[in-house]
């Protein structure tokens, strides 16, 4: 695709309305329609590569909230990841983000990296940890990563537990492999308790959103196509994801990038057909999850609060349907659980102030819900929320499928 | 060229972090929602009274333009710098000041966004009725410098009718108080009817205290289709002359409809011809009373279906459409025109078949909206502006409707304003006398020209 099509923006200015970084700034700089008018005066020649123009585009969360506003049919996504892809090239990145695209590009270098910062986060003196922010979140707050990537932990193909209904594809992402081991964990309960025979691909590698937004598009090539090869199965049921992004770039980037890359792109819509998100799966088949155990389960349990990752709501539907609709759940919606958090992937690193504004009010809505479980699908939301909760905060978060799955016990 | 010299004066009234100058981000100043462009030099974002007054100072002695700037939502190029230099931003000067419904007034800074307001009255039990269709994103200061309407303003009025007073910064900076807290007030002149509307020529409003009123028991609302849009019209003139007042009442033709339709699936009639939605408000009783009498009259004019919402996520959905009107236009053609030429009601079958046979006469690819019942029309022109030919009689086309709106003794804006848009033609409806004392005031309060020059005045 290139800069020229996807909508014509009649300027009307609806897009300022769900910006999360307009509604910080109150800048129109910092607005979907001025990102949309600069890409079309840098493709006009009226204004040429610049560190600034590329700070100004690059300035966005990527949430996706003014594509799915846009009366024009605007496709801000698309156009905003080949231009940050043409400056990030002309402009250049940080090392430290450069340093992301290379690691994501082939996963034994991943799982090297990950394996040296486990170590580092052991060895980093305790008085430097407690001292340091990274982005705009306080060094020790960072979660400790898996000792051993998910993946290398679980066989490829877990049989159901009881009554066989079938069987899925799990694409993990990179957070749930390297970070969040539990979240992997939990989903593999659910879903084999649910009767699902479930195969983790392994070979299975990085969805490459964080590389297409940095500039990495060629070393994206790679990693879609070895992914699409794994994911395009027969007889599967549905390919299952934990990660609203990944669930994204699976579901509406894969064919797109394949076009773009000048390839078949039949595999990737077949792929793409089959992409739901793991609480829409279970929200379908609720009936498949032992409720009578998990209703005396809940007898007594804490209210439980929500926020609704961007990439979910934009792309899926947002999980609060399955807490509203388990009756013994005491869910408490939080004022503002469909705002961003300001994460956006690598956002909180590169801009803190406006990323942590964000989160200091979704942080203050939790609080005042009362719930001392706060669910969140995205790694990237989970991260950056429960990096900012103050020490004497008693909320813990966690992905939707763990609160289910300490439920089932099966 | 703004010197080095007067740059640091400027930032030494805002501060660095409200200052800028770089060329990419004062492309994003260049513009509103109208299709012209005009570059500042320097964008300034002023928080208080004072600060205004000082940039204006030095505004004055250096002879430099001075622009205010909203949300950049206007439809007619007000906030366009078309003579460059400053563009005064006052989306960082957003703070509800008081909210006293006991007194029934709000004051407000410009830079509060509408629909901010009414969600801060909706507590009390209270709202502010102007409802321009960007509502919920451009400022309350916009809208008074724009004297902006709505489907509401049927019922309730302009924003004018809103205004009790104001705090202004001339271009001298000198700053001036008139109105007060007080809904009848006739101590001198009522100068901020003078001030609303004046697009930014006359001062900077820094302050505005509003008349706010308590929100309505209940609302209904219907959506009554026609296979005729003459029929449709005369059902509006009839509805209106016989002395019925509804809130709103809100016509769209096939074109309009199946372009929304094609945007947001809502099932909204796709082989309707034409289409009200009309809404009623105030005790449940006489809405009854007024819904039935509504209702009695459409059918006696050919109405095909009439639908009311049945919950409050049924209304939304379709004001929903209604406001996402404008944005689906921009779908069919790269540049879309936008006027509201309004016209006495009687008269709004009439200025209908106008606007038709003269885009059909030029070959146009067109819609019809209006706010229907006060016969603020809304054609909406899809066209190419590269396309010099095609765009040839688009003009032709406007200077006509503009013409014809004027021979039935109605007028060139209805709500969005003059801006760039409307300036050439506003001899159509203006004696010359009547502007050159236009001019005498504008002489008169911005002796230099700096505000907004290059407008209607």
């Amino acid at each position: 695709m290139n800069l020229e099509k996807g909508g014509t923006c009649g300027k009307c200015g609806i897009c300022l309305t769900v910006c999360p970084v307009f509604k910080v700034l109150k800048e129109e700089q910092a607005s979907p329609r001025a990102r949309i008018q600069l890409i079309k005066a840098f493709t006009d020649n009226k204004l040429t590569s610049s560190p600034l123009l590329k700070e100004l585009v690059s300035k966005c969360l990527m949430c996706g909230n003014c594509g799915a506003i846009c009366p024009s049919g605007v496709d801000h996504e698309s156009q905003f990841m080949e231009m940050r892809s043409r400056l990030s090239k002309q402009q250049g990145e940080r090392l430290e983000i450069k340093g992301l695209v290379y690691l994501l590009a082939r996963e034994q270098r991943l799982r090297l990296a990950a394996g040296v910062a486990r170590l580092g986060q052991e060895i980093l003196p305790d008085s430097f940890q407690r001292t340091h922010d990274l982005g705009n979140i306080p060094i020790r707050k960072y979660p400790r990563l898996n000792r051993k990537p998910f993946r290398k932990t679980v066989p490829e193909i877990n049989p159901p537990k009881g009554k066989p209904r079938g069987t899925v594809l799990y694409f993990t992402g990179c957070a749930t492999n390297h970070l969040y081991s539990e979240t992997g964990e939990a989903t593999l309960h659910l879903l084999t308790s649910m009767g699902y025979t479930v195969i983790i691909p392994q070979k299975q590698t990085c969805c490459s959103i964080p590389m297409l937004l940095h500039g990495g598009e060629a070393q994206a090539q790679q990693n879609i196509q070895q992914n699409i090869d794994c994911l395009h199965q027969q007889d599967v049921e549905a390919i299952i994801v934990d990660c609203p992004t990944c669930g994204a770039a699976l579901k509406n980037k894969f064919p797109a990038m394949m076009r773009k890359y000048d390839r078949e792109d039949g595999p990737a819509m077949e792929v793409s057909a089959k992409v739901v998100d793991l609480m829409s799966f279970v929200y379908e088949r609720l009936d498949q999850l032992d409720r009578k155990k998990t209703a005396t389960k809940l007898t007594g349990q804490k209210p439980v609060t929500y926020h609704t990752p961007c990439h979910l709501k934009n792309n899926f539907t947002s999980a609060a349907r399955v807490l509203e609709t388990i009756p013994e759940i005491e869910y408490h919606p939080a004022a503002d659980s469909t705002a961003c958090c300001g994460g956006g992937g690598t956002f909180f690193y590169e801009y803190p102030e406006v990323s942590a504004k964000m989160g200091r009010s979704k942080i203050e809505n939790a609080r005042k819900t009362g719930a001392k479980i706060w669910l969140t699908d995205c790694p990237v939301c989970r991260l950056n929320l429960s990096g900012q909760l103050d020490d004497g905060d008693t909320i813990t978060m966690m992905h939707p499928a763990m609160y289910l799955a300490k439920l089932l016990d099966v | 060229m703004l010197s080095e010299n007067i740059k640091n004066q400027l930032v030494a009234v805002v501060g660095k972090d409200r200052f800028v100058d770089e060329i990419e981000i004062l492309f994003c100043y260049s513009y509103d929602s109208f299709l012209e462009e005009s570059l500042p030099e320097v964008v300034l974002f002023p928080q208080t009274t004072e600060e205004v007054s000082a940039i204006l100072k030095i505004a004055s002695a250096e002879a430099i333009p001075v622009t205010a700037r909203g949300a950049g939502t206007s439809v007619c190029g007000a906030p366009i710098p078309v003579k460059n230099g400053i563009v005064l931003c006052f989306s960082k000067m957003n703070k509800i000041i008081e909210i006293n419904t006991r007194d029934r007034y709000a004051i407000v800074q410009p830079g509060v966004i509408n629909g901010d307001l009414q969600r801060a009255l909706t507590p009390f039990g209270f709202f502010f009725p102007p409802d321009p269709g960007s509502m919920e994103f451009s400022t309350l200061g916009g809208n008074v410098a724009l004297n902006a309407g709505g489907p509401r303003c049927l019922k309730y009025g302009v924003t004018v009718d809103y205004v009790l007073g104001m705090q202004v910064v001339l271009a001298s900076g000198k700053i001036i108080r008139f109105g007060s807290r007080n809904i009848k007030d006739v101590s001198g002149y009522k100068l901020s009817a003078l001030f609303c509307g004046s697009e930014g020529t006359l001062g900077m409003v820094t302050e505005i205290i509003l008349r706010v009123i308590p929100a309505p028991e209940t609302t209904q609302t219907l959506l009554v289709t026609f296979d005729d849009l003459d029929n449709t019209a005369q059902a509006v003139s009839d509805i209106i002359g016989s002395g019925i007042l509804p809130v709103s009442m809100e016509l769209m033709d096939k074109m309009t409809l199946n372009a929304i339709e094609d945007s947001v699936p809502l099932g909204l009639p796709r082989e309707a011809e034409g289409s009200l939605l009309i809404e009623v408000d105030g005790i449940k009783e006489a809405c009854d009373r007024e819904r039935e009498r509504i209702v009695a009259k459409v059918q006696k004019h050919g109405a095909v279906s009439v639908q009311q919402a049945q919950s409050s996520e049924d209304r939304d959905r379709l004001w929903a459409a209604r406001r996402a009107a404008y944005g689906v236009f921009a779908k069919i053609a790269p540049d879309i025109l936008s006027e509201d030429v309004t016209v006495p009601v009687s008269r709004v079958p009439q200025m209908i078949k106008k606007i038709n046979a003269i885009t059909s006469h030029y070959k146009l690819k067109s819609g019809v909206l209006a706010h229907a019942g006060d016969g603020n029309m809304h054609p909406l022109i899809c066209a190419d502006r590269n396309n010099s030919e095609e765009w040839e009689r688009v003009e032709k086309a406007f200077r006509e409707i503009f013409a014809a709106a004027a021979e039935l003794n109605g007028t060139l804006s209805g709500e969005h304003g003059i801006g760039l848009a409307k300036a050439p033609f506003m001899p159509l409806i203006m004696d010359d006398d009547t502007q050159d004392f236009m001019k005498v005031i504008k002489e008169a309060v911005d002796p230099g020209q700096i505000l907004n020059p290059g407008k209607f005045v």
